[in-house]
């Protein structure tokens, strides 16, 4: 029963220390480091230096550094960054945190919309309302997130009805916590609906041509055949059993959220994930480099692991055996 | 009928401008990296057929731009010296095919007027000029990344389906890594371990591998996929029955079988991997100014104010649309038509 | 029905005619049975009494009565939907996709009751239960629970039936409910159907290949040819016609005895065998395909036998019981775990050229981007012999040799029709010189004219190039004609091994089973002929 579900998660997370040794080791292959990089620039003597790599471990093996840093997760660390001068955990978790409230309302949000958009796109194939649907979700698949975000700003600069960027209006740090909620929504309009528009039309498609698979199968047409009203032949029969790819698709929406989140993070200048990653790859602060990919691939196999459990929720064929 | 039609036309549409990018330093009036100081974020030039005075003229003509009265980066035009637009014009030397040096162009005014068809940026740069010699760096950076992942992803797939077992076992997992990060993320951590200040080519380079190489995973399990099930397949049994050699079933059964997936994954990634490089670019890691690519072009229009004023400097996002539209409705045509064939 | 005529447009705007001018008159409570070779019209018939004809069919003319007033084709939408399934149910073809894999039997069920009765659910689901009883479910309790995939191709076909009559219609069409089946399961089906019928006061449109099957059950037979009606009648009636084609469907075996003249030539006894088949054992190691669960399948356990020159040896069972495995065993395909196979005394350790598999399917078996050319030569190409003129000489002679016509060496494999790849594939095969041939249920997809047909074909080539076949299938066709020997198998061993003329008098059960399941479904004369 469990076993499924035990499996899966260890699978997750050995692909996860996978990816970790190999970010880690590609890391450290890298030529040159944050001292070189300092070095070049003249400041320091060959002496200070030494020192300075003996602080930071860079004179030790690879496997003794890779389990150095792992092993400083269990004091919050995660290695150090250079350019702050603190554990680069201590700066990641309010990026992750920020990442985080961009990301998931984008997902639900952008779920909820497309699902039964999509479901009625695929009830009325070859009608005008689907080929509208069709036009409209070409246009978006076309429209490059930078380009997206850009206009958004540009709304938001014209308009003055939503912030241009940030997370938070100044001097509001100490207003009751209900005006901050509301100051933080506010702001996460524009970013969020940017993130919606454009995970929307790939989520639309998929619904659409999954459900109308199932609409070609034998099993819809019999169930046609018994005279079942369209609601429930489309909700209870069509789209549980073209379920299964799309909680596939579920999972992997999130990895496809952080991507474009990186660029609505940089350009709506909001405090996430990307604009600390993109700093820290012009800095190579290494191990906030690491971090940050380490804890996008978290999520996203978090995500496929989440889509794991749907399914064996969902589908019969894998809780149920034969 | 109607899927070809559509082949055709997106097929159509994409070649010719890259036919013209191609041939960006004589379509375009301007070398890439000319400035005109006097004149920066110049709006796109207008060109009149009648004059100040409204006196109708034969040639289109156009006129220089002045200062106005409402401070500096606001123009009027210059009513005194009507320039009349000329074709097959002398002007900058470019280079062709990285073989000849001609300065003949396609159209061009002559000075002190400047014909910014899509205006110009904040060091007075032809917009338009560099648009052009941007979708050399863009266009062909999304080629070429594409045709490096898929030849890894023909390699790897057709190794791992073929000889299954451990190596496929091997092959496979790495694969799984691969696509375990988010690719964007993924590309940024392995530009941070090159070089960021490098010359054009270089950069171009770089950004092409970066890209080609962090991405066969994707397709190389696609090509397994057809592999491994063509395996299976009943004529290639019947094959093996005959005695047929592994290398003789790669050539005549199993390599046409990967055949339409390599076709439309090619024109599924090109898009993609266009918008990753003008991503990078954007961002400052892919191709650095002088050189113009449509990212690092782009990247201006972050500045609030160039945002408001300018608005000719979203073209080289715009001019993406329908780049991406024609490679969105060519694939959707492939697969329709080779799904009808199957 | 009158005069029905229907047209499918196809994708390039031509009109291709399903149905022309189709009459035919159903009382209730009676079985009509609708006969035809395969593309002669008889599903466009049932989807066209439902209304569930594809977007690109249009009906030119004609009219469906139903209970004297009603012309369906001039319901709304929500009308028709009131007679689906409550005046008129559907079981169609393939048993295996005709129920959603992700609801449970009981919800499909009462889904359907629950869309024409108003009952509540509990009400619903007691009925529920109550018929699928009826169709013959021991414990439906427990199958109210139960998913489509954990249940076998018969049950699967039962809740179908279960699902149709569950609002007590008066009309049932059944598309072609047996063709899926192996034989012992088919009879069983027909037996819950003759039963339900009975109870129910239920008219059926039975639509079938088979007419033996529906002799005993059908009051009326309407046969069909390119989508008109041919031929209507009572059984006999139709069985004294003079018409090819009714008598085709009716005795496939009568155009085929005529053709063969000579007897078999018998094997000597104790002259060397071409194949010997020691000890045989195969378990498939299978990973269950959504749990990952690791499970043993023994498909094999102890096989061996002979095969002498020269000589055909049937290998009958059950789907399931091994046979498909054996022959790619034997083929060089499959590795076995214990055993061996010797062919003219040396083991077989992989595929070689003098033992030739016909697969069941033939188009599977050619790559539909080959000229025949192409194909017919390719194990040439492969061994390296000829040259290329010599090659092309060799395909139009076997071309010819197995009566296709060598002006179409140049068509690619998908141009040819289901008979003519089977030819294609017989004649590639011979371009081995082969001295064994595995026919791996290579007729089972063909009709039984086209198997009769092939068959005659078989046994000339035999003559001529001193072929042994090995003839693996499922039920008992022709076998009298075919084979020296029968071996029988089930669950993975050799039940029996008779001559065809002991078949009858065998006591194995697994070998009963298929006999009474033979004779219940096919003309007389093939079993005359054993």
């Amino acid at each position: 029963m469990t076993r499924y579900l035990i499996r899966r998660l260890l699978q997750a997370l050995l692909l996860l220390a996978a990816v970790s040794v190999l970010l880690f080791a590609l890391m450290q292959a890298a030529p040159g480091d944050y001292l070189s990089e300092q070095r070049l620039a003249g400041h320091m003597s060959p002496e200070a230096m030494q020192a300075l790599r003996a602080k930071y471990g860079l004179d030790q093996t690879f496997a003794v550094r890779y389990f150095r840093w792992i092993a400083s997760l269990s004091h919050g660390e995660l290695g150090y960054s250079v350019s702050y001068n603190e554990p680069a955990l201590q700066l990641l978790l309010p990026r992750v945190r920020n990442t985080l409230l961009l990301t998931l309302p984008a997902l639900l949000i952008s779920w909820f919309i497309g699902v039964p958009l999509g479901v009625l796109a695929a009830s009325r194939r070859g009608g005008w309302l689907d080929r509208i649907f069709a036009a409209g979700n070409g246009f978006l698949l076309a429209l490059p997130d930078v380009l997206l975000c850009l206009i958004a700003l540009l709304i938001a600069l014209k308009t003055q009805r939503f912030p241009a960027g940030g997370m938070s209006s100044p001097d509001l740090s100490d207003a009751a916590a209900t005006v901050r909620m509301k100051d933080l929504i506010w702001h996460l309009w524009l970013p969020v609906a940017v993130l919606v528009i454009g995970a929307l039309a790939p989520i639309m498609l998929h619904v659409r041509s999954s459900v109308a698979e199932v609409m070609d199968s034998t099993y819809f047409r019999a169930a046609e055949g018994h005279g079942l009203r369209p609601f429930t032949l489309l909700f209870r029969h069509a789209l549980p059993a073209a379920a299964n790819p799309l909680i596939s698709l579920f999972g992997l929406s999130i990895a496809f959220l952080l991507s474009t989140s990186l660029v609505v993070e940089v350009i709506l200048s909001w405090p996430g994930l990307g604009p600390m990653l993109l700093e820290a790859v012009m800095a190579r602060d290494v191990f906030v480099v690491l971090g940050s990919v380490v804890f996008s691939t978290l999520f996203l196999v978090a995500g496929n692991f989440f889509a794991d459990v749907l399914l064996y929720v969902f589908d019969p064929r894998i809780r149920v055996q034969s | 009928m109607r899927a070809s039609s559509k082949l055709q036309w997106a097929a159509g549409f994409l070649v010719v401008l890259h036919v013209v990018v191609i041939f960006a330093g004589f379509i375009a009036p301007y070398n890439y990296r000319s400035q005109d100081r006097l004149h920066p974020f110049a709006p796109p030039t207008r060109v009149h057929l009648a004059d100040c005075s409204g006196k109708m003229h034969l040639r289109p003509f156009v006129y220089g731009l002045k200062d106005s009265d409402q401070g500096f980066g606001n123009y009027v035009e210059d009513c005194s010296q009507p320039l009349p637009l000329r074709f097959f014009v002398q002007g900058d030397e470019y280079s062709l095919l990285g073989m000849f040096h001609p300065t003949l162009h396609l159209f061009g005014v002559d000075a002190p007027a400047q014909v910014n068809v899509l205006g110009s940026d904040g060091f007075g740069r032809d917009q338009f000029s560099r648009l052009l010699y941007g979708g050399q760096v863009s266009l062909f950076a999304g080629l070429l990344a594409a045709l490096l992942a898929l030849s890894g992803a023909l390699v790897v797939g057709s190794i791992s389906g073929l000889y299954g077992g451990f190596t496929d076992d091997a092959l496979m997992r790495l694969a799984e890594i691969a696509v375990a990060v988010p690719s964007f993320y993924l590309l940024l951590a392995v530009r941070s371990l090159l070089p960021l200040r490098t010359g054009p080519v270089v950069a171009f380079l770089l950004v092409v591998c970066i890209i080609g190489f962090l991405s066969w995973a994707r397709p190389a399990r696609l090509v397994r996929g057809v592999v491994l099930s063509g395996r299976e397949r009943n004529f290639v049994l019947a094959a093996r029955g005959f005695g047929a050699s592994r290398s003789y079933l790669l050539r005549r059964h199993l390599m046409p079988m990967t055949f339409p997936v390599m076709i439309t994954q090619m024109v599924v990634l090109v898009p993609q991997f266009i918008l990753a490089e003008v991503l990078l670019s954007f961002l400052g890691l892919g191709i650095s100014e002088p050189f113009p690519s449509w990212g690092n072009m782009l990247a201006y229009a972050q500045q609030y104010h160039i945002l408001i004023s300018y608005s000719w400097m979203l073209a080289p996002g715009l001019v993406l649309l329908p780049v991406i539209l024609a490679y969105h409705v060519l694939a959707d045509a492939l697969q329709e038509k080779l799904q009808l064939t199957a | 029905m009158l005069g029905l005529s229907i047209d499918y447009l196809s994708w390039r705007g031509q009109r291709i005619s399903a149905l022309r001018n189709v009459s035919m008159e159903l009382p209730a409570g009676k079985v009509l049975g609708v006969l035809g070779e395969s593309g002669s019209g008889k599903s466009t018939l049932s989807r066209a009494i439902l209304q569930l004809l594809p977007a690109n069919a249009e009906v030119s003319s004609g009219s469906i009565g139903f209970h004297q007033d009603k012309d369906l084709l001039s319901l709304t939408r929500q009308q028709m939907r009131a007679i689906r399934g409550a005046g008129i149910a559907l079981i169609s073809q393939e048993p295996a996709l005709a129920l959603n894999p992700v609801l449970t039997i009981g919800q499909q069920i009462s889904d359907v009751l629950r869309a024409h009765r108003s009952v509540s659910k509990q009400e619903a689901m007691q009925q529920t239960t109550a018929m699928l009883r009826e169709v013959g479910f021991p414990e439906p309790d427990r199958l109210l629970q139960a998913y489509p995939h954990q249940l076998s191709g018969g049950q699967r076909q039962r809740a179908a039936i279960a699902q149709a009559l569950i609002c007590r219609p008066d009309l049932l069409i059944a598309d072609e409910p047996l063709s899926a089946l192996d034989t012992i399961t088919q009879v069983e089906i027909l037996e819950v159907l003759h039963k339900l019928k009975d109870e129910l006061g239920l008219a059926v449109i039975f639509i079938t290949q088979n007419a033996w099957a529906i002799s005993g059950l059908a009051d009326e037979l309407v046969v069909m040819r390119d989508g008109g009606v041919v031929a209507v009648g009572k059984f006999e009636e139709l069985a004294r016609s003079t018409d090819e084609y009714v008598r085709g469907l009716i005795f496939p075996e009568k155009s085929f005895q005529n053709q063969v003249s000579k007897p078999l030539q018998r094997a000597e006894p104790g002259s060397a065998p071409l194949l010997r088949v020691q000890q045989l054992s195969k378990k498939f190691l299978q990973r269950h395909l959504f749990s990952g669960k690791k499970f043993a399948v023994q498909a094999l356990r102890g096989i061996s036998f002979e095969i002498p020159e020269g000589s055909t040896i049937a290998i009958i069972g059950r789907s399931g019981s091994g046979k498909s495995t054996l022959a790619r065993c034997i083929a060089g395909f499959e590795k076995a775990d214990e055993g061996g196979v010797l062919v003219h005394g040396a083991p077989v350790r992989g595929p070689q050229p003098h033992v030739q598999l016909i697969f069941q399917d033939a188009g599977t078996a050619l790559n539909p981007s080959f000229t025949a050319e192409e194909l017919i030569s390719e194990p040439m190409e492969i061994a390296g012999q000829g040259t290329a003129r010599e090659r092309r000489e060799r395909v139009l002679s076997l071309m010819r040799e197995v009566g296709l016509d060598p002006e179409s060496a140049r068509r690619h494999a998908g141009e040819f029709s289901g008979g003519q790849k089977q030819r294609l594939a017989l004649a590639r095969a011979l371009a081995t010189n082969p001295a064994l041939l595995i026919l791996d249920e290579s007729l089972s997809g063909l009709d039984l004219l086209l198997q009769a047909k092939m068959l005659k074909l078989l046994l000339d080539l035999q003559k001529s190039h001193g072929l042994s076949y090995l003839h693996i299938c499922h039920d008992l066709n022709f076998i009298g004609l075919f084979a020296n020997e029968v071996i029988v198998m089930d669950e993975g061993r050799v039940v029996e091994r008779v001559t065809p003329a002991e078949l009858p008098s065998s006591t194995q059960p697994a070998t009963r089973a298929l006999m009474d399941a033979g004779s219940r479904l096919h003309a007389p004369g093939l079993e005359a002929v054993l």
